[in-house]
């Protein structure tokens, strides 16, 4: 054990150091923030991306030969630390990074990884995940959107459900069926559809945020070139698998990791300077409690993701223990979040906008999106019932 | 940049995991209620094992190791409820390593070394909170050295321990510092605690002017830094151990959920019990982040080794709470029988959870180091 960083190390986090503060635009995180409005933000995380990229610092984790610079695992905690530090903005392509990326390197060819990697590092092609449909959402394996076969082509037709960015994606990875007199599990095929490609719709769903990051999406004999399909044909759940170990796994929580800090960061402060009854709300006993709480659980969170890089580091495959990372943060963030509106107390009914609410509403927006977290990426449910019997041993 | 552990450090807890499961179970545990609950074979196979040398430096005869090799060490202890005072000796061997004078550690490292010597500090007092500011024992100047006077409580195995770590104030600047006291010494008198956990020995150890002299403080004056250090790693220390306790709990729970059959299935195959073993597993699994993480702030004496440590000793404690509740409750009616023993597992966990400042206590010092750090940022 050993949580000094080498000489390297520390030059890597001096160099992105240097770059972030040149970089990032002037007040940044204390006068100047995200817009507001969701197209513009969409915008401006992707161009934050593209910057990132300009600067070498996007999927610094791949191989250098797409794009990336091979970082280390190491790296990879230093450059969490360091954006949560600058309180750096998101990016937006999240998915075709964490997701898509990681999954061709796995299980895509040569030409897969050429074609698709270098363009999702440079912010050209944003990514989304057709996983979910209208019956197929826990239940994964009984997705119903077809994939037939004609000539070099796949023809698809079905429907898709809760596709978050698909309105600003130009690919997405879309689970479908491609044998529906096999079992299940064994007639599903995992390609890359081309978002442009005629026939599909994309329809924004509002959420209870009142945002619109996810949507239905429509395929009505949409082609796909068959050198799109990942891996073998009918051979798509294990790969989604990996996919969704990523999705779970420490490279996703580390990167969310700095957005809960830097937000708890704001909370301590708002509370600090909130009055409440003539004194700093942050007086308050049993508040300081509940404060103090999220303080060791988020930062037990970045702690159980650098346990987790060093066991990878090791060679242990990803697996069903990032369930067990996946649902520690879901529900440790929400709590945050309950607390979070606590903290605001009176003011807490006050919307975004309102001249009186604190932090301008930021945190009952994120309340309200934290709701998300334990149903997305598997639900708390699902994990549950994963760690239960494949971590745990516990019977069917 | 690496946090886990090596494979020598595995091995070793592989090593004292065997040795504790084939000689060292719960009747073993049990028939520690009687007498004066020491179990001199477990403690020189402990002491062969290396359990005692690990903290003593090299040239005194120790193997010169640290709180990380020792982290998954007390984590079997707390799974196999290995009694006091084990661990308040190693815990008090890392005070005398770091802070005695060159005689004294002269004197006493070898000794724990070769498993000869057992430690314990005695720093509660009863009407005092969880905080060393509380802490009333005072020390006067008298003649050439000091008299004390004042009352200690739940010092484990007082009776049978060759040194006690006192903490006290002294004079009229009131500094603390630690005082070396053999229990047996004139003005010191002892009364066993009816205690909550019927395998730990505890007792209330009154001081009557007692007379020490310079050389029986700890480093020779008193410093605030030894008392500080001594609760950081018994705290630590004790959230290893609820680590252990709870690992052990929830392990028990899932044997016997696969094999306790109701409505003709085993009740593990029921959701309701699944739901809990895994939240039990994932509250388990940062425990060890923050119990392991301590453990290595103590080896480094990291800048954020307070704040490390209370982040341990509160998340390790609600995770024992939790896990030996649901562990009993997923028992159902044998759970709770005195025979099988799922008590003892509450118990020891419910005196570590409460002693060296609960997680209310540690949370606040937790809150108190963020909103140093942020304003440090400011
Ligand atoms: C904000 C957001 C963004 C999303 N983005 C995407 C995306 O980009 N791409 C994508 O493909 N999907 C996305 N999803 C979909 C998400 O993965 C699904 O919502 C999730 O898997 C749950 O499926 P469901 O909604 O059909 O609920 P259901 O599966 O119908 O579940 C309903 C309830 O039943 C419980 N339940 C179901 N089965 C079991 C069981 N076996 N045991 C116990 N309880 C059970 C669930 O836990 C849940 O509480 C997103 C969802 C949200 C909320």
């Amino acid at each position: 054990m050993d949580f000094a960083y080498s000489a390297e190390d520390l030059k890597f986090r001096d160099d992105l150091r240097r770059w972030l503060t040149a970089n990032l635009p002037a007040g940044w995180g204390r006068t100047v923030f995200e817009p507001k409005d969701e197209d513009e933000r969409a915008r401006f995380r992707l161009d934050w991306e593209k910057k990132l990229f300009k600067g070498g610092w996007n999927g610094i984790a791949w191989p250098k030969q797409y794009g990336g610079r091979g970082a280390t695992l190491i790296e990879q905690g230093i450059f969490a630390e360091e954006m949560a530090r600058a309180r750096a903005p998101e990016g937006l392509n999240i998915i075709g990074r964490n997701l898509t990326g990681s999954t061709l390197l796995h299980h895509g060819t040569e030409a897969q990884k050429q074609r698709f990697l270098p363009k999702i590092l440079s912010g050209e092609e944003v990514w989304c995940q057709g996983f979910s449909e209208p019956n197929a959402g826990s239940d994964l394996a009984s997705v119903k959107c077809q994939a037939a076969r004609d000539g070099d082509h796949f023809v698809v037709n079905g429907q898709k459900i809760w596709t978050s960015f698909a309105q600003y994606a130009q690919w997405c990875i879309l689970l479908a069926r491609t044998d529906p007199s096999l079992p299940k599990h064994k007639g599903i095929s995992f390609l890359l559809v081309d978002m442009k490609t005629p026939g599909i719709t994309i329809r924004p769903l509002r959420q209870i945020s009142g945002e619109s990051e996810f949507n239905e999406s429509f395929f009505d004999d949409v082609r796909v070139p068959a050198q799109n399909l990942v891996g073998e044909l009918n051979g798509g759940w294990k790969i989604a698998m990996t996919t969704l170990a990523y999705e779970r796994g420490p490279e996703d929580a580390l990167g969310r990791q700095i957005r809960f800090k830097l937000e708890l960061d704001q909370l301590l402060e708002t509370a600090s300077t909130l009055k409440r009854g003539g004194k700093a709300a942050i007086d308050d006993p049993v508040l300081r409690q509940k404060l103090a709480k999220s303080v060791v659980e988020i930062e037990l969170m970045r702690l159980n993701c650098l346990r987790s890089f060093s066991k990878s580091l090791k060679g242990e495959p990803p697996g069903p223990s990032a369930s067990m990372l996946k649902l520690y943060w879901s529900h440790v963030t929400q709590s945050m979040y309950e607390t979070a509106l606590e903290t605001l107390g009176p003011l807490a009914p006050l919307g975004e906008g309102d001249s009186l609410s604190p932090a301008d509403g930021r945190f009952q927006l994120s309340f309200l999106q934290s709701r998300a977290f334990t149903i997305y990426s598997g639900s708390s449910e699902i994990q549950r019932n994963i760690i239960a019997e494949r971590v745990l041993g516990l019977p069917k | 940049m690496d946090f886990d552990f090596s494979s020598e450090q595995y091995m070793f807890r592989e090593s004292i995991r065997g040795f504790l499961e084939e000689s060292y179970d719960l009747k073993k545990v049990s028939a520690l209620m009687a007498g004066e609950g020491r179990d001199p074979r477990l403690w020189s196979k402990l002491a062969e094992l290396g359990c005692f040398s690990m903290l003593v430096p090299e040239e005194h005869g120790g193997l010169g190791l640290s709180f990380v090799d020792l982290a998954l060490v007390i984590e079997e202890f707390g799974r196999a409820l290995v009694p006091a005072p084990v661990v308040e000796t190693i815990v008090s061997t890392d005070a005398v390593a770091r802070f005695g004078t060159e005689a004294q550690k002269a004197q006493l490292l070898p000794s724990i070394a070769e498993g000869k010597l057992t430690m314990v500090p005695a720093i509660a007092e009863a009407e005092a909170g969880f905080s060393p500011d509380d802490i009333a024992m005072t020390a006067e100047v008298a003649g050439n050295g000091w008299s004390v006077s004042g009352r200690k409580i739940l010092v484990p195995h007082a009776k049978t321990a060759d040194v006690l770590l006192v903490a006290t104030r002294f004079g009229t600047d009131g500094k603390l510092g630690l005082v070396l006291c053999e229990p047996s010494r004139s003005g010191v008198s002892l009364r066993r605690h009816e205690a909550f956990d019927p395998a730990g020995r505890f007792y209330e150890v009154s001081f009557d002017r007692v007379r020490i002299v310079r050389d029986e403080i700890l480093g020779g004056d008193p410093s605030g830094r030894s008392v500080e250090r001594l609760l950081d790693a018994s705290g630590a220390a004790a959230a290893m151990l609820m680590t252990g306790v709870a690992g052990k709990m929830l392990d028990r729970s899932i044997d016997y959920a696969a094999q306790r059959i109701q409505f003709d299935k085993p009740i593990g195959s029921f959701q309701a019990i699944k739901h809990k073993c895994a939240d039990m597993a994932v509250a388990i699994e940062a425990s060890q982040s923050a119990a392991y993480y301590a453990a290595w702030a103590l080896a480094e004496e990291a800048p954020e080794l307070t704040k490390a440590v209370s982040i341990a000793k509160s998340f390790c404690g609600d995770t024992a709470r939790q896990v030996c509740n649901e562990g009993i409750q997923i028992h159902g009616g044998i759970g709770f029988t005195w025979e099988l023993g799922l008590h003892l597992y509450l118990r020891r966990a419910k005196v570590l959870e409460y002693s060296y400042g609960d997680a209310a206590y540690h949370r606040e010092r937790v809150l108190a180091s963020a909103l140093a750090e942020i304003q440090r940022r400011a």
